[in-house]
C-alpha cells in the first residue's frame, strides 16, 4: 500500500472525480447530533461533513437496501417474471471503519457460503469505497462506541478502495491509502502528493491518542463467545432478564452494519402485475419464525434475543464469516429503549454467567 | 452469474396439469416445465430435498417434494394453511406457477445402501417420505429390509391412498398402517404409530439400519422414545425439519436453528445432529 497525502481543501476534489462515475453518497450534519447520508451534487458538495457523529441509518444499505424491487411478476395466463437489475455505480464518501468491517461481514455472508446472492454481488461489483478513519475524539466518536474491542477500528485495515486520515497538524494535511486498483488509479491523481515518514509516524502518534477515547467501551467477548459457544453454559434466566427489558421493535436490527436477514413479499402494482420485494426484517420481532398455520418455534421473546446474539457471537459463524457479526459502530445501543445493546448483554452475560457458575460449584 | 442469466431469486414457471384431492384441506398439484431444459436441471433432486414454490401475486414459499426422482411425474402435495396454500389451492389445471430449486441436502440415499430401512410417518409427515420409500423401492436391490410404518387420525386422512394400497400387496416389503380414530371399514390396528411396532410378526432389525421419521411434533416425541428404548442410535434416525422460510439458500436467516441453516445444511438432520444443534427445537 502506498501512502499519500491531500491537504483538506482539496478532498471535494476526491469526490468530484468520483463524481463523473458514481452516485456518491457522504455524510451530512443535520440539527444536533443527527447526521445522515446523501447523495452529493454540485450544490451541496461544499458541505460534506467530515468529522460528524456517525449517521443511524447505516451506509450497508448501498450494498444491501432496506427495500429493494427483486424482480416484477405480470400474474395471469402468460405469466413473465422480469428482474430488476443492479447496474448504478454507487460511491459512498466517508464510511467509517466499522462500517467498513460491516460490509467485509456482509460479503462474506452473503457471497462466501454456499450460495452466491444474486443481487448483493451486483450492488458490491457497483460500490467505491472512501473510509474516513475517526481521529476527532468530540465529534466522531462518542461513549456508545466499542470499535476497538470489535477489532474493526478505528482504522480499517482492509476491504475499503480509499482510506483517508485527518492527521490532525496545522497544515490539514490528510493522510490517504489505497485498498484496491480502483483506488491506486485515483491516488494518482495530480491533487495528492507524496506522504514521507514523518507523515507515518504522525498517523501511529494520532492512532495511538484516538484509543484513549474509548474509556468506556467494555465489550469483552472472549468469555462470552466461549460461553455461547458452549452452550448451556448461560442460564434460561439471564435470557429471560434479557428478554424481559426487549421491546421488540427490531431497530437494534435495522440500524445493525452487519445484520442480514430479510423477508420477502409480493406487492401488487396494479394490471396484474406485482413486485417481488425484498425488505429487511429483525430476528427480535415475534412473526420471524412464525409458520403457517401459526406454529411459532422461537414464540418467547427472551428465545429471540438468544438468537440474536447466539447468532452475532457463536464461535461456529465467527469461522465461517471469519468475523463475528458486530462491528462495535454502537448504534444498538443508541437505538435500544431497555438499553440491551451489544455491550450491555456482553456484560450481563458475562457477569450473571460467572456468579452462576460459581453458586453452582459452591 | 449475474441478475438476467442465473439469478438465484428467480423462479421458473411451471404448468398445473392436475389437481388431485389427497385428503380434507390436502391437495397434490402435478406440473411440467414449461422449458425442457429447466426441468431436466430440476429433475437432478434426491429425496427429502425441497423447493421453492411462487404462486403469483400471493408470494413463495418452501414446500418439500414428494415425487421420487425415478417418477415420471412431477408434483406437489400440500394442505391449505397459509395465504400461499390458499391462493395454491385455488389453482386450476392449466393455471401456471413458479418453482426454483431443488434445494437442501436431501437424504444420502447413496450411503444407506445396503442398509435396512425403517420409515415411520404420521399424518402428513408421509409427504418427504413417499420420496424415499418409492426411490428406495426403484432401487429395491441395494437395500435391506424395507419396512414402513403410517399413522394417521382416522382412516380418511391417510395420505397416497393409490400407493398404500399398492405398498400392501407389494412383496418386496412390509407396509403397517395404523389409525387413532377407526371407522366401520377400517380392519387394520387401532392407536399410535408406536403401536404397530409391538404388533406379533414385527420384526425391526436394530444394526445396520436407517429409521426415518417425519411426523407432527407430539408424534415424534413417543416415537423416539420407543425406538431408543428399542436400542436404536442416535445417528441412525433421520428425520426433516421444517421452519418458516423466505430465501431457501441461507440468506434470509428465518430458518436457522442454532448453528444450521435449515435450508442449506438440512432439511435432514439426523437426531445427533439435532441434538447438537445449540438450540431447542
Amino acid at each position: 500500500m502506498r501512502g499519500r497525502i491531500i491537504h483538506k481543501s482539496d478532498l471535494v476534489k476526491i469526490v468530484e472525480a468520483l463524481m463523473k462515475t458514481h452516485r456518491v453518497v457522504a455524510p451530512f450534519a443535520g440539527r444536533g447530533r443527527d447526521s445522515y447520508f446523501d447523495v452529493v451534487t454540485n450544490e451541496n458538495k461544499n458541505d460534506i461533513a467530515i468529522h460528524v457523529a456517525n449517521p443511524y441509518y447505516p451506509p450497508k444499505r448501498y450494498v444491501f437496501p432496506h427495500m429493494h424491487k427483486l424482480m416484477t411478476i405480470k400474474a395471469g395466463d402468460k405469466p413473465s417474471i422480469e428482474p430488476n437489475c443492479v447496474d448504478e455505480k454507487v460511491a459512498v464518501f466517508g464510511m467509517r471503519s466499522c462500517d467498513v468491517e460491516g460490509v467485509f461481514h456482509l460479503d462474506r455472508f452473503y457471497l462466501g457460503n454456499a450460495f452466491k446472492d444474486t443481487y448483493y454481488e451486483e450492488f458490491r461489483n457497483n460500490l467505491f469505497i472512501v473510509n474516513m478513519v475517526c481521529t476527532d475524539t468530540k465529534t466522531d466518536i462518542d461513549d456508545d462506541c466499542f470499535c476497538v474491542c470489535a477489532d474493526a477500528g478505528t482504522a480499517a485495515k482492509a476491504h475499503f478502495d480509499l482510506q483517508l486520515m485527518d492527521l490532525h497538524d496545522e497544515s490539514g494535511e490528510f493522510l490517504a491509502v489505497a485498498g484496491s486498483e480502483a483506488g491506486e488509479a485515483l491516488i494518482s491523481q495530480p491533487f495528492f502528493r507524496k506522504a514521507t515518514l514523518a507523515h507515518v509516524s504522525r498517523r501511529k502518534s494520532v492512532l495511538g491518542e484516538v484509543r484513549k477515547r474509548f474509556k468506556t467501551a467494555t465489550s469483552w467477548y472472549s468469555a462470552v463467545t466461549k460461553y455461547i459457544t458452549h452452550g448451556g453454559e448461560i442460564k434460561d434466566a439471564t435470557w429471560k432478564k434479557i428478554g424481559d427489558r426487549c421491546l421488540e421493535c427490531g431497530a437494534c436490527s435495522y440500524v445493525c452494519p452487519a445484520c442480514t436477514c430479510f423477508t420477502v413479499t409480493d406487492r401488487p402494482a396494479g394490471d396484474g402485475t406485482f413486485n417481488r420485494v425484498r425488505v429487511w426484517d429483525a430476528c427480535a420481532l415475534s412473526g420471524f419464525t412464525r409458520m403457517a398455520g401459526g406454529h411459532n418455534p422461537r414464540k418467547a421473546v427472551h428465545d429471540r434475543r438468544n438468537r440474536r446474539f447466539f447468532r452475532k457471537l457463536s464461535h461456529y459463524f465467527i469461522q465461517r464469516e471469519f468475523t463475528m457479526a458486530c462491528v462495535g459502530c454502537g448504534r444498538c445501543v443508541r437505538v435500544c429503549h431497555g438499553d440491551i445493546g451489544m455491550p450491555q448483554v456482553v456484560e450481563i452475560l458475562r457477569r450473571e454467567t460467572a456468579a452462576l457458575l460459581q453458586q453452582e460449584k459452591a | 452469474m449475474s441478475c438476467k442469466n442465473g439469478n438465484l431469486y428467480q423462479p421458473s414457471i411451471v404448468v398445473l396439469d392436475e389437481v388431485r384431492d389427497e385428503i380434507k384441506d390436502v391437495k397434490t398439484f402435478f406440473f411440467h416445465f414449461e422449458n425442457k431444459t429447466q426441468e431436466d436441471t430440476f429433475r437432478t433432486f434426491m429425496p427429502g430435498q425441497f423447493a421453492m414454490v411462487s404462486i403469483f401475486g400471493a408470494g413463495e414459499m418452501a414446500i418439500s417434494l414428494p415425487p421420487s426422482p425415478t417418477e415420471d411425474r412431477l408434483f406437489f402435495t400440500t394442505r391449505k394453511v397459509g395465504s400461499v396454500t390458499n391462493a395454491m389451492h385455488g389453482l386450476k389445471p392449466g393455471d401456471k406457477f413458479g418453482v426454483r430449486g431443488p434445494y437442501g441436502n436431501g437424504f444420502p440415499m447413496k450411503d444407506y445402501e445396503g442398509r435396512n430401512l425403517i420409515i415411520v410417518a404420521g399424518g402428513i409427515g408421509l409427504i418427504p417420505l413417499r420420496s424415499v420409500i418409492l426411490y428406495a423401492l426403484h432401487n429395491r436391490s441395494k437395500y435391506g429390509k424395507i419396512q414402513v410404518f403410517y399413522g394417521s387420525r382416522t382412516p380418511t386422512d391417510l395420505m397416497y391412498t393409490e400407493n398404500l394400497s399398492q405398498w400392501q400387496e407389494d412383496k418386496g416389503f412390509e407396509c403397517y398402517l395404523t389409525v387413532d380414530k377407526p371407522d366401520e371399514s377400517w380392519k387394520r390396528n387401532v392407536g399410535v404409530v408406536g403401536s404397530l411396532f409391538k404388533l406379533p410378526g414385527v420384526e425391526m432389525p436394530v444394526p445396520d439400519t436407517t429409521v426415518f421419521v417425519c411426523g407432527p411434533p407430539i408424534m415424534f416425541r413417543f416415537v423416539l422414545a420407543d425406538l431408543i428404548t428399542m436400542g436404536f442410535k442416535d445417528e441412525n434416525m433421520v428425520s426433516t425439519l421444517e421452519r418458516y422460510m423466505k430465501c431457501g439458500v441461507g440468506k434470509c436467516g428465518h430458518c436457522c436453528i442454532g448453528v444450521a441453516y435449515v435450508c442449506t445444511d438440512g432439511p435432514v438432520f439426523t437426531l445427533e445432529q439435532i441434538r447438537k444443534l445449540g438450540e431447542v427445537i
